[in-house]
């Protein structure tokens, strides 16, 4: 899945998309967060360094609309590309179960560390926030994730 | 491209230094005074996201072209036979108001604007706004819709802008009751979803007593809101702090989320008129569904 221009391209789309939805269509948490989605995914094709390069950059592009939370985004997706990174050494893979897990545990780390940097824009009670809210945002960065990889390996054939 | 198992240390070491400089960087970024962080958002605004904000703002445009004819002309038979009738009354209406020295009731020194809604993480309680410096908007620009205050404009660029709503936890408006009698300070209230988001005024004396319902307008101190914008109406007592002061629940008059079109400051607060007689007489758009926009 990860060599060739083409997996950059998929990584390319699925940030075009997720601004299309969360800025342009205005969709907030209706539309799943794609960008961790490409991020992780990135990663798992790139050094630890250039995983960290990714994050950052991508993470600096979703602080951008942010007033409140500068520089969160960028934060937590470095820290995560990273993580992403490293985990070739844990574990090899690319089966579908693998791809949801990933992301799922991926993006709870992330809302969780997010929750953490957000001040105050932040909403609700911690324990609701990263016990409920964050493994909901999880399970559907996962579903998109799962179907975006799935359609990338139905077009690659 | 790199092995796929990174066996090597020395790489491995260099990696997480990379890594951990761009965390601190980040985290230096997310400690910027707000006015540092303002032209890095602004450049990555006006480029690498500027296609997809002019997106959002073609689409607004279409979709309000796009509204129900009949119902538009329907509405506009209504008030032409409205303004037929009403012709020689308002010629009168504007002789006597010149005569006693009033002013039009559009307010002026506001620019009409369409108000863009960011649906990115940490986007939330803030929009943008299609016209900026060029247009004379600055930042404390106050950003008002027909039902009442939206918020304040934060950034300003050329020829967009970026704003807080009232929801954000930095907004702050200082506020008084319709009838002047009582002043206080006017912040949100985050309730766990955006729906449940309320304001309340605070520091009011505690001997006072406002009533529910009594309207909450801006009190024109502070030098950002001019006098007389519709903030909501009193809905109860929120915190009584012995024998000082006390807080009030307020019911906004407009939900941000519910906003498109709005008009938009370019004088300073202490030149504008007092705005209040706009909604005097109306009912809040809250009540009656309107949601702001009218």
């Amino acid at each position: 899945m990860k060599d060739g221009a083409g997996f950059w391209v998929f990584i390319g789309l699925l940030v075009i998309v997720h601004f299309f939805l969360h800025l342009t269509l205005g969709l907030d948490a209706r539309a799943p967060d794609l960008l961790v989605v490409a991020v992780l995914l990135g990663a798992r094709s790139l050094s630890g360094g250039a995983a960290a390069g990714l994050g950052f950059g991508l993470g600096l592009l979703e602080d951008a609309v942010s007033v409140a939370a500068f520089g969160a985004a960028a934060a937590t997706f470095t820290i995560i590309a990273y993580l992403g990174a490293r985990t070739r050494d844990l574990m090899v893979g690319d089966s579908l179960v693998f791809v949801f897990v990933y992301v799922f545990i991926g993006k709870w780390a992330q809302a969780a560390m997010y929750y953490g940097l957000a001040g105050g824009v932040r909403r609700g009670e911690p324990v609701e926030a990263l016990l409920m809210n964050a493994p909901l945002q999880a399970i559907y960065a996962a579903a998109a994730g799962l179907v975006a990889v799935g359609i990338y390996r139905a077009v690659q054939r | 491209m790199p092995e796929y198992f990174d066996h090597s240390t020395r790489r491995g070491w260099k990696s997480l230094g990379i890594a951990l400089a761009l965390v601190v960087v980040a985290l230096f970024l997310s400690l910027l005074p707000h006015e540092q962080q303002g032209p890095i958002r602004q450049a990555i605004r006006g480029t690498l996201l500027q296609p997809f904000i002019s997106a959002q703002a073609e689409l607004a445009a279409r979709s309000g072209r796009a509204v129900d004819v009949p119902a538009l002309r329907a509405e506009r038979d209504s008030l032409s036979a409205v303004v037929a009738a009403q012709a020689s009354l308002a010629e009168e209406n504007r002789r006597l108001r010149a005569l006693l020295g009033l002013l039009n009731r559009a307010p002026e020194g506001f620019i009409p604007a369409e108000l863009l809604r960011v649906g990115t993480r940490g986007g939330e309680s803030t929009f943008i706004l299609n016209v900026g410096r060029d247009d004379g908007v600055t930042s404390s620009s106050p950003v008002i819709a027909a039902g009442g205050l939206i918020g304040v404009v934060w950034e300003v660029g050329r020829r967009s802008s970026q704003g807080i709503d009232w929801t954000h936890p930095e907004f702050r408006a200082s506020a008084m009751t319709a009838d002047g009698q009582t002043y206080g300070m006017v912040e949100p209230r985050r309730g766990r979803y955006r729906e449940e988001d309320q304001l309340a005024l605070r520091g009011t004396p505690f001997h006072v007593d406002v009533r529910p319902g009594t309207r909450v307008l801006t009190s024109g101190r502070g030098g950002v809101f001019p006098r007389g914008i519709l903030l909501g109406t009193v809905v109860g007592i929120e915190d009584a702090d012995t024998g000082w002061r006390k807080s009030y629940l307020i019911r906004p008059a407009v939900r941000p989320e519910a906003v498109t079109y709005v008009l938009v400051g370019i004088r300073d607060a202490s030149e504008l008129e007092d705005l209040s007689p706009l909604w005097t007489g109306s009912t809040t758009p809250m009540e009656d569904g309107a949601g702001g926009n009218r």
